[in-house]
């Protein structure tokens, strides 16, 4: 790995891991071109495109925010490691977190992964190539007639809570923003607004047996669950996102608005998110904080609350179950060596998931069978 | 140019305090406005560019809540900007190969 990758080489590399493993790859074409006028693409690690729809799936994004470029090497690394383990037949090691050849076979042949390295090549690029914007975080949305302001947060912009001024109170102090010279938190113009936005959500439509999603960032470090809203409840499950009896009140720490998460979720998120950072931390000897996303303010529009609230506003779409990792120390490395560190370490904490992805599976695939089995189910089949 | 700018942890034991440390301070947070819980304490990185930074640390003085700058996250990008290559590693088609070791 030769840290880091411009956006030409993501790209590349991920149309080169689709040609050098045809069997168990598929180079996916998003639909939605950039304000620049980029295609951007999606790397498919799984079984044949026949049965990919109905193929429990973990999508995982990098370079939602521009100014994050581990995230988008590390998944071309992750996707690089695990095909290059699975067609020699061999385990994985990052560290003293070891992956067997069993489990990298069965990940990449029973369950599929699909990574989306670089959703946000445009500001990725202006990042990279200005001096003065080194820091820069949104797309590159064309400014507004009338402002020079360019740009979104991909990370605001989604259809979770979006119009943040209804849903939340006042004084939530919401991460969000409708200023469009807002540097950081500008929400866009409408919900979904961003091709790189739609892009996402294209992917989440496409594979309607996703049971786990992922955005990766950089840097807290951090593991951390839904909801963003406010804090978790489990008890109550009329107090959530899409009452609009609570419009207005969300957001404020130590009222009375909790948001409800069923129970058996929170325990999944809380055992999986485990996993994740056991794994972390066997790569690399530390492991990272692990947590509700919510705890000073709330965030309205993030990818991971989308991708969780969706089975709640539309019951015929299947449960996904959300992470955002914050990765790494700092935003940007300052040595080789340190990126290539959190790289391992991401790594590891994605095959994790993964990893336990297949469990799942193959769990409920016995679960079934089992089920399948008892006398009532012959009588009634 | 802009001033640079940098990334400041702020450390409590009490989430209250931090709250109030950053109630009305001139800073911009991460991706998104988390404390992570280390040890007894919360850790919270902002953002702010150098010119802000003493007068955060004077006037927003809130007893328990320490105040460490990190790193000059401008200075560290461009010095990587320079490492960006023009060119394309893969433009051959060749594979990329992780770091993770296969055994």
């Amino acid at each position: 790995m030769t840290y880091p990758f411009n956006v030409d080489e993501i790209e590349a590399a991920l149309d080169s891991l689709a040609l050098s493993h045809p069997a168990v790859t598929e180079l996916i074409t998003l639909p939605h071109a950039t304000w620049e006028g980029r295609a951007s693409h999606a790397l498919r690690i799984g079984s044949p495109s026949a049965s990919s729809r109905d193929t429990d799936t973990v999508i995982v994004l990098g370079g939602v925010h521009a100014r994050e470029w581990v995230p988008p090497d590390a998944l071309v690394n992750l996707a690089a490691d695990l095909l290059e383990a699975h067609s020699r037949g061999t385990g994985l090691r990052y560290g003293s977190q070891y992956f067997t050849a069993q489990q990298i076979r069965s990940v990449v042949e029973e369950v599929q992964l699909v990574l989306f390295p670089c959703v946000n090549p445009d500001g990725r690029h202006h990042s990279q190539t200005v001096e003065q914007d080194t820091n820069w975080r949104k797309n590159r949305r064309p400014a507004p007639h009338g402002s020079a302001c360019v740009g979104v947060d991909i990370n605001r912009n989604f259809d979770a809570l979006w119009d943040f001024r209804r849903h939340f109170a006042d004084d939530s102090k919401v991460s969000a923003s409708d200023d469009p010279c807002d540097p950081e938190v500008y929400v866009g113009p409408a919900a979904a607004s961003e091709p790189e936005t739609r892009n996402v959500v294209w992917l989440l439509d496409r594979y309607p047996h996703t049971r786990w999603f992922l955005d990766l960032h950089s840097a807290v470090p951090g593991i951390f669950f839904t909801w963003g809203f406010d804090v978790n409840q489990t008890t109550d499950p009329t107090m959530n996102f899409h009452n609009p009896v609570f419009d207005g009140q969300r957001g404020v720490k130590g009222d009375r608005y909790r948001e409800f998460i069923p129970p058996e979720d929170f325990h999944s998120l809380q055992r999986v998110g485990t996993r994740i950072n056991d794994a972390v931390a066997a790569a690399s000897g530390t492991g990272y904080a692990l947590q509700q996303s919510y705890s000073l303010y709330p965030t309205s529009g993030c990818s991971d609350d989308f991708a969780y609230s969706r089975h709640f506003a539309r019951p015929d779409q299947g449960k996904i179950l959300s992470f955002t990792i914050e990765c790494g120390k700092l935003q940007q490395p300052e040595t080789l060596e340190e990126a290539e560190g959190v790289i391992r370490e991401v790594c590891a904490g994605l095959i994790a998931l993964c990893v336990a992805a297949q469990e799942e599976r193959s769990e409920r695939a016995r679960d079934d069978v089992a089920a399948a089995r008892k006398p009532d189910a012959m009588v009634t089949s | 140019m802009a001033d640079d700018i940098h990334r400041i942890e702020l450390r409590s034991s009490n989430l209250d305090d931090l709250r109030s440390y950053l109630d009305g301070a001139a800073v911009t947070f991460g991706c998104r406005p988390v404390a992570r819980q280390e040890g007894v304490e919360y850790v919270v990185n902002v953002y702010a560019p150098v010119g802000d930074i003493e007068r955060l640390r004077f006037a927003r003085n809130v007893p328990g809540v320490t105040m460490n700058v990190l790193e000059n996250t401008s200075e560290i990008g461009r010095t990587w900007q320079r490492r960006v290559r023009t060119g394309n590693l893969f433009a051959n088609r060749t594979a990329p190969t992780g770091l993770g070791i296969k055994e």
